[in-house]
């Protein structure tokens, strides 16, 4: 027994130091960025880099804002990630429950079609994609952002995947006790699924909040930015606003942990491990 | 460990027909604790039950808004698409190509390009050029060490993560996934930065320690590997949560018939893990698949394809046909070839990952 | 294009049907290819070509204007400092006539895409717009930039602005853009580097003493930078210094003939001289090594100089310029590398065209405009009369009293024209790629030329010259 406690000792270690390890590894690069935006531009360019932040982030910030109104601009990513992700997780959860859990005609070849609407590379759509928004006149909305990909197929893949270990017998013994196929669906089926749907909402969020091409040519006026449309405002081609740049970059990952945050409970168990407890 | 296959597979069995019966009883347990919400809702709803199409039916409403959308917003785009690839672009149009009259909604999509009828001669073209198949080549290569690399550490580091003795989850699996949210334009000047030759911090740190200083960026074999770094670093977090949230919906009980059998770590991860998690595994393996056969943006921020075209992606070359040379015809059928290609490889890849 | 049918024989219920064969039942009433017909009742009747309606819309409606047809207000893009500068010209011509000129900054690639997508689709582009002379004819082929000829001849500008500019703006005799700033091309270099280790400016005449001077410096400074990612840049500026051009009038390409093949000797040269850094420009890297003078010479455009009093204000009285070295004794030393010029967008309406070119016409064949920008915001004038203008002649603090801007005036009316393409892309992608295996020792400058050719030929479907 003792044999084993050490054994098992040892293991955590192991698993520890792998974590951590790659915990130092992701921060780094993270890490100089915060610095980066704590610095003044000229510093900024110094070699060897310094390790230090600098007292310069509100004076960098305060650039920033002046040039454009970063602030707004974050809002404008968060109002559409956000109405982007809650639509999209409904729609995906409800395709994904349909391909997992029925059986009807044609299911293999649809499926496999929507897989194939994932492949196509959204940058070599653009043109015809505004032009069908300039003749709806859509273009300079939120909507013409939003709507497009709002049945996401990598959500429709992962739900199905996922949907797949909820045991048949569980959703027909709720089908014999007389509940609709959509209480099934929201009353079996989801809550089963909080983890997944966290994961999911977490790739619906930053699929829209890397979007940089299409918004780019959908957004006419300033006011509508995005992050990404903001941040490519600043690099022009005498001059690179570095410092700029790494404070916006900064201030785009507040949002993001704050996603994390809320979703913190959701990764904590799924259903089948937890409301069973006996 | 020492086991023989034969015994492993005996071992296997006794699991799956332990975890069977798990499972069932798990499903009793849950029907009988979700009965009287159901008592509740039944009699309401027992007419509009009536109503409720029948199965397949219920299915095709489901996944309806998905084409709904498609057909609405993409069905264009990718026909347009489509039809461009077998023209040559040249120059804007006048007119219009195609319009659709609703009543109080109309549209109409101007003809916006002149084009002239060439058939196959862009696939053709794109078969003999020599760049299309470096491009072609490149990705391949990134695809086949980033992939299994990424995914490797992402399992791993999910496992970690979901293993019970572990404190400050939240901590570690934010600061893992973090990453992924930092903006494209920043993280690469980050990274060329850090990979600079003569002044980067790595090659700084390398030399510290007696290693000469390697060419991270201009050589072809170490400009490859920094963008496959530059990958990783940025989407390792991002498959970890999918994993992690697929090991989470695996039921404890199938673990805790594993234990009560003797098994090990491992066997518990090769009879009871992989198995349930096979399915998002087979999900990760797919959508990195085809992350990486679209990888586009990093090589262009960071190595703008070079040195000598050794990491222009395929993406990256078709976008310079369309947006740099304006051959909207040639580019067209590249994207036809690439969607084919990688869509192809994807439902090659579903088929043998075992699916039903 | 196929014949347009006139759908206007047809039937409403028949082309609900053809709506359902093209799979589109359940979304159209009515769809068809071609012009809709007059008859049906398509609200605006008019055809694709003014479909950037989002700001004709508000030009358009302006009649009480409607005595010199012209918009009230238009959109003028641009990047960077230009966009800035074009702020100085559009405060100043509306405050002469009654319009308003919005110009709006971005940054230089999100232009550009923005724009490609507007110009490809017909709608959303701006009335006037920045245009590298790069950039210049894979634009206008698009057919979406509307000709200049007859207002440029009209307003008998043509012979203002320096000569080489033009080549860039012209396809098949119709010039599509006015001539902003230009790039005469020189070298910067560090007057305390070059006096410590005793290199004398004066004595450089060719590269060959250009690499020979070099030499005298230790071996952690560089005489030079030579960056692999723009070599084409520099093959281009010194191809160009020899007037060289990339393709034959009658459309072959010319990349590998002995003007070609003597720069790549010369960047060779360069690089073997063990002379020459290899930092990718624009990056911290690049600029803090000009800081710290680890490089002591820039060969660059007069435009560079604004960039180096920004990035590096501490090094303000070290600099000097010379000409760029000739490639053998007693050769031309004037080149180019850069300038930019302003385009308007044939999707708009005309009364946005006309304001545009009205505009366009103050900021840029106007001295006082443009010397106004080049004061503020260092874009050198193509506009070749402003240079008797006595700030030309002024003794600047930045070059330690030297008057380097009659030495750039002087280099931009020598540089030759140069005949960029719809293809200069390729050619640009091609010596990039072969010239980086040259410097690598993977083949020689006649292997490196000729690939470069032929690749070009084979995507561009060109013959050899």
């Amino acid at each position: 027994m003792r044999e084993q406690q050490r054994k098992d000792a040892v293991w955590r270690f192991l698993t520890y130091a792998f974590v951590i390890t790659m915990v130092v590894v992701m921060m780094v690069p993270l890490y100089w960025m915060l610095v980066a935006a704590t610095l003044p531009q000229e510093q900024f360019l110094q070699f060897p880099p310094r390790l230090i932040p600098g007292t310069a982030f509100l004076d960098n910030f305060a650039a920033l804002q002046e040039r454009l109104d970063f602030l707004r601009t974050i809002r404008n990513s968060v109002l559409i990630a956000v109405v982007y992700t809650l639509l999209s997780l409904v729609l995906c959860s409800m395709a994904g429950f349909a391909f997992a859990k029925y059986e009807f005609k044609y299911k293999e070849p649809i499926f496999y079609a929507i897989l194939a609407t994932l492949v196509l590379p959204i940058q070599l759509l653009v043109i015809p994609l505004f032009l069908l928004m300039a003749q709806l006149e859509w273009t300079n909305t939120f909507r013409a952002i939003i709507l497009p990909w709002a049945a996401n197929p990598i959500g429709i893949f992962l739900m199905r995947q996922n949907m797949k270990s909820i045991p048949d017998a569980l959703l027909e013994s709720a089908r014999m006790d007389g509940a609709t196929e959509f209480q099934i669906f929201y009353r079996i089926a989801l809550p089963t699924m909080r983890s997944s749907l966290a994961a999911l909402a977490i790739i619906l969020f930053l699929f829209q909040w890397d979007l940089f091409l299409y918004p780019l040519v959908i957004l006419e006026s300033a006011d509508m930015y995005t992050i990404p449309i903001g941040l490519a405002q600043l690099t022009g081609f005498q001059r690179i606003y570095y410092d700029q740049i790494m404070v916006a970059a900064t201030l785009a990952i507040v949002p993001m942990v704050v996603l994390f945050l809320v979703l913190q409970k959701q990764f904590v168990s799924g259903i089948l491990a937890g409301s069973l407890k006996e | 460990m020492a086991t023989s296959d034969e015994t492993d597979e005996r071992v296997g069995e006794t699991y799956r027909r332990r975890a069977r019966m798990r499972v069932r009883r798990t499903t009793r347990q849950i029907r009988r604790a979700a009965r009287p919400a159901w008592d509740r809702v039944r009699f309401a709803r027992q007419d509009l039950t009536a109503a409720v199409p029948t199965l397949p039916r219920v299915a095709y409403l489901f996944i309806a808004p998905f084409f709904v959308l498609f057909g609405l917003f993409l069905a264009f785009p990718v026909a347009y698409t489509l039809y461009l690839s077998f023209f040559e672009y040249q120059g804007v149009g006048e007119g219009s190509l195609f319009w659709i009259d609703l009543g109080p909604v109309y549209i109409e999509i101007p003809q916006i390009a002149q084009l002239s009828f060439v058939g196959a001669g862009n696939y053709l073209r794109l078969l003999g050029n020599d760049l299309f198949w470096q491009s072609m080549f490149n990705t391949s290569y990134i695809l086949a060490i980033q992939v299994p690399l990424m995914i490797g550490l992402a399992l791993a580091l999910a496992l970690a993560l979901n293993a019970s003795f572990m404190r400050f989850k939240g901590v570690f699996r934010t600061a893992i996934a973090l990453p992924v949210s930092a903006n494209l334009v920043a993280y690469s000047t980050v990274f060329l930065l850090l990979f600079n030759e003569q002044l980067g911090f790595l090659n700084y740190v390398l030399s510290g320690v007696g290693l000469g200083p390697v060419p991270w960026l201009t050589s072809e074999f170490w400009a490859r590997n920094t963008i496959i770094a530059a990958v990783t670093w940025r989407w390792t977090g991002y498959n970890m949560i999918i994993l992690l949230a697929g090991l989470q919906t695996i039921p404890q009980q199938l673990y805790e018939a594993a234990e009560i059998d003797g098994a090990n770590r491992w066997e518990k991860f090769r009879y009871v893990t992989l198995p349930q998690l096979k399915p998002v595994l087979l999900f990760v393996v797919v959508l990195s698949t085809i992350g990486t056969f679209k990888l586009f943006a990093e090589p262009y921020v960071i190595t703008g394809g070079g040195p000598t075209n050794a990491t222009i992606t395929i993406v990256q070359y078709i976008y310079r046909q369309a947006f740099v040379n304006f051959n909207l015809g040639y580019a067209s059928a590249l994207t036809v070839v690439f969607v084919a290609v990688v869509s192809v490889f994807s439902i090659l890849q579903i088929k043998l990952g075992g699916e039903d | 294009m196929t014949n347009k049918p006139d759908y206007a024989r047809y039937g409403r219920r028949r082309l609900i049907k053809g709506a359902g064969i093209a799979g589109l039942a359940g979304l159209a009433g009515c769809v068809g290819t071609g012009d809709p017909g007059d008859g049906g009742d398509g609200g605006d009747g008019s055809d694709g070509s003014d479909g950037g309606d989002g700001m004709d819309g508000e030009d358009g409606g302006d009649g009480s204007d409607g005595g010199n047809d012209m918009a009230s207000e238009i959109d003028v893009w641009g990047w960077d400092v230009a966009a800035r500068a074009l702020t100085i010209t559009a405060d100043e011509y509306e405050s002469e006539n009654d319009a308003t000129i919005a110009v709006e900054e971005f940054g230089r690639s999100a232009m550009k895409d923005r724009l490609q997508t507007n110009l490809l689709s017909g709608s959303g582009a701006p009335a006037v717009s920045m245009l590298e002379s790069v950039d210049g004819p894979s634009f206008i082929d698009t057919g979406s930039v509307a000709p200049l000829t007859d207002e440029i001849e009209e307003a008998g500008v043509q012979e203002d602005f320096v000569s080489g500019k033009w080549e860039a703006l012209t396809v098949d005799g119709d010039i599509y853009a006015l001539p902003w700033d230009t790039g005469p091309t020189a070298v910067y270099y560090r007057r305390s580097v070059y006096g410590e280790h005793d290199i004398d400016p004066d004595s450089i005449e060719t590269w060959e003493d250009f690499i020979e001077e070099g030499q005298k410096l230790p071996d952690d400074q560089y005489m030079l930078n030579l960056p692999e990612g723009d070599l084409s840049g520099v093959w281009r500026y010194q191809f160009r210094q020899l007037s060289g051009e990339p393709f034959l009038e009658s459309g072959e390409v010319n990349i590998h003939n002995e003007k070609s093949l003597r720069v790549a000797r010369n960047i060779k040269e360069i690089y073997d001289a063990d002379i020459a850094a290899n930092i990718e420009g624009w990056t911290s890297a690049w600029f803090s090594a000009y800081g710290d003078a680890t490089i002591a010479s820039l060969p660059s455009a007069a435009w560079m100089e604004g960039t180096l009093r920004d990035e590096l204000p501490d090094t303000a009285g070290d600099w000097g310029v010379f000409k760029i070295p000739a490639l053998e004794s007693g050769g031309p030393r004037a080149s180019n590398w850069g300038g930019s010029n302003l385009m308007i967008a044939d999707q708009v309406s005309d009364e946005a065209q006309a304001r545009g070119w009205d505009y366009m016409e103050f900021t840029l064949a106007t001295e006082e405009m443009q010397l106004a920008m080049y004061d503020e915001y260092g874009l050198f004038p193509a506009l070749e009369t402003t240079y008797d203008d006595p700030v030309f002649d002024e003794e600047l603090d930045f070059y330690d009293g030297q008057a380097a801007r009659a030495l750039f005036a002087e280099v931009a009316q020598d540089a030759p024209g140069y005949r960029f393409t719809a293809d200069t892309p390729e050619v640009s992608q091609a010596i990039e790629t072969e010239l980086q295996r040259m410097i690598n020792g993977e083949q020689s400058p006649e292997e490196a030329v000729q690939a470069a050719a032929e690749t070009v030929a084979e995507n561009t479907d060109r013959d050899l010259a």
